[in-house]
């Protein structure tokens, strides 16, 4: 474990680009949220949406209601940022040929490099995610923020990791499958699929598990109790793709 | 297990998948490829681009899995040998991470190794003492140059003290000193009993440091060539004369003129002093020797005849 570790802290040190560029996205959301705060906080120190269209129009408020749908999105993209090549860049560049002739198996180093980006991932969405509560409402909501993140990072982590073992476009392909899955979960609860129902449910079921995420973020956004139902459908769906990963990187070539 | 295999390979065959596109067939990287390595031998692997040397290693250390026929080291399926016992290993184009720093990165594969604490410092400092790192020691591996990252290369390989040692074009880049450096390395690693193999394009470096070569061609063993070089065995050398000596043949029974043509002849001795008797006897007859050289280049000789559809 303490040598996976060293590796695992090397990787965060060529990772260093990926984080300064999340946390410069952390940034714009952070001092738009402010600036928002600054021109159009009322009394209880919510931004008042009334008062930002006065200000600005449509543009201002739609500008902010858009950062708010990216503010959902950011532990998705943390993790996809984060996360993607954990398997496959080593692979592509050879490394992983200089860590299989070594007395230590594939899963203790690949584990503790996903366990520690998954971590950091997880991280700067916890600060990220109440501090913009903070500026916009005056108060956050609590802990279904961490169940919120957490999901979100054990879900398209373990998927991000299992395509890793397989494919070099793991990043690109994990965020294809959340947006198709977001996409087929809107067009599946309007019932606007054109197809049987059998093949509606086993698209929904094979793609990340969007209905259940949109519960917990809906739990999230309304400060009501945490759906445990659809925080363990989410993060079983994870696991499963992460056992997936762990047992196909035994057979992996590298 | 002293006087069993430490490397087996038994009909190995290795297919890639062909691209995307209907009817294209598998590329047949090696074909029945049979071999078996002693314990403490130091084998080199030769052969033209594509002959499938770095495909072999790969098989061979369980990166690959071949598509038929088995692979054994020590007895053992290769991945299970080597997360139990680990290898020293020098990939093709050795490169890790250029953010790493030398020493980072050491210390990284030290532990990954299995050393912790003083004992991976102390096999950091050993190996970037032997590869005369100290200097480079702080900067990023993107920064060194091609043959600094080879000797980075070779460090990594031997931090710890592994049985099988395996080099993919382990000269590469490297300037003539450090040549001399490696040939060195492997000859104290031959003589600490550890299996060595090489694969390398140059004859002349695998000559003096290799035992036996294996000679692939198109993925299929063509050849495994035995290099003379212990005592007692037949030597070869150039002789280089001011002009042709009738006498040469009484001297040097069996000297063939070389094939750079001119005054030059390849002899065959047992050893050191019979060529020099032997030169004695030449020189007394009036010739005038020029030079005289080792016959550097019998195994590209006899690469070059079995190649070309001679026997070795």
């Amino acid at each position: 474990m303490k040598a996976a570790l060293a590796l695992a802290g090397l990787t965060l040190r060529d990772r260093r680009r990926r984080v300064l560029a999340l946390l410069a996205f952390a940034a714009v959301f952070l001092a738009a949220g402010t600036a928002a705060r600054l021109l159009v906080a009322d009394e209880g120190g919510h931004v008042d949406a009334d008062r930002l269209y006065l200000l600005g129009g449509y543009p201002l408020v739609s500008a902010l209601l858009l950062l708010g749908w990216l503010l959902g999105r950011f532990p998705l993209l943390a993790t996809l940022v984060l996360v993607s090549g954990v398997v496959s860049r080593d692979r592509t560049e050879g490394f992983a040929r200089l860590y299989a002739v070594r007395p230590v198996a594939p899963l203790a180093v690949y584990g503790t490099r996903f366990a520690v980006l998954a971590a950091l991932a997880f991280g700067i969405s916890a600060i990220l995610l109440p501090a913009f509560d903070l500026l916009m409402l005056g108060t956050w909501a609590g802990p279904a923020t961490l169940v919120l993140i957490f999901a979100n990072v054990v879900l398209f982590g373990g998927l991000t990791a299992l395509l890793s073992v397989w494919t070099r476009g793991d990043g690109w392909i994990a965020l294809l499958l959340a947006l198709a899955a977001l996409v087929w979960d809107a067009l599946r609860s309007a019932g606007a699929l054109p197809f049987p129902p059998g093949v509606r449910d086993f698209v929904a079921f094979v793609l990340p598990p969007q209905a259940a995420l949109f519960r917990l973020e809906e739990a999230f956004g309304a400060i009501e109790p945490i759906p445990w139902d659809a925080f363990l459908y989410v993060v079983g769906y994870g696991v499963v793709m992460l056992v997936l990963a762990a047992l196909s990187l035994r057979r992996r070539e590298v | 297990m002293p006087g069993s295999p430490m490397i087996e390979l038994r009909g190995v065959r290795k297919e890639y998948e062909p691209g995307s596109g209907r009817g294209r067939r598998p590329v047949v990287a090696l074909d029945g490829i049979t071999l078996m390595v002693p314990r403490g031998e130091t084998w080199a692997v030769v052969g033209p681009n594509g002959a499938g040397k770095t495909t072999l290693f790969g098989v061979l250390l369980g990166f690959l899995h071949p598509t038929a026929g088995a692979v054994r080291i020590d007895g053992e399926s290769p991945r299970r040998y080597l997360r139990r016992r680990g290898a020293g290993y020098l990939p093709e184009r050795f490169r890790l991470p250029g953010e790493w720093t030398v020493r980072g990165a050491l210390l990284a594969l030290a532990r990954l190794e299995g050393l912790h604490g003083a004992a991976a410092g102390a096999a950091v400092d050993r190996v970037i003492g032997e590869f005369g790192l100290g200097e480079h020691a702080g900067k990023p591996l993107g920064a060194l140059s091609r043959g600094l990252l080879q000797r980075v290369g070779l460090a990594q390989a031997l931090l710890a003290d592994r049985e099988l040692v395996v080099f993919d074009e382990p000269t590469e880049g490297l300037d003539p000193l450090w040549r001399i450096r490696f040939r060195e390395l492997v000859a104290r690693l031959g003589r600490e009993g550890r299996t060595v193999l090489v694969a390398s394009h140059e004859l002349a470096e695998v000559e003096r440091i290799a035992e036996r070569a294996v000679l692939l061609e198109g993925g299929r063993v063509r050849e495994v060539l035995e290099i003379a070089r212990g005592e007692g065995e037949p030597r070869r050398y150039l002789l280089e004369l001011a002009a042709p000596a009738p006498s040469l043949a009484d001297a040097f029974p069996g000297a063939v003129p070389a094939p750079e043509g001119g005054a030059r002849y390849v002899v065959t001795v047992a050893d050191a002093a019979e060529l020099s008797g032997r030169l004695a006897a030449l020189l007394a007859t009036g010739a005038v020797l020029v030079a005289v050289h080792p016959a550097a280049e019998a195994l590209e000789d006899r690469v070059r005849r079995v190649l070309s559809g001679g026997g070795a």
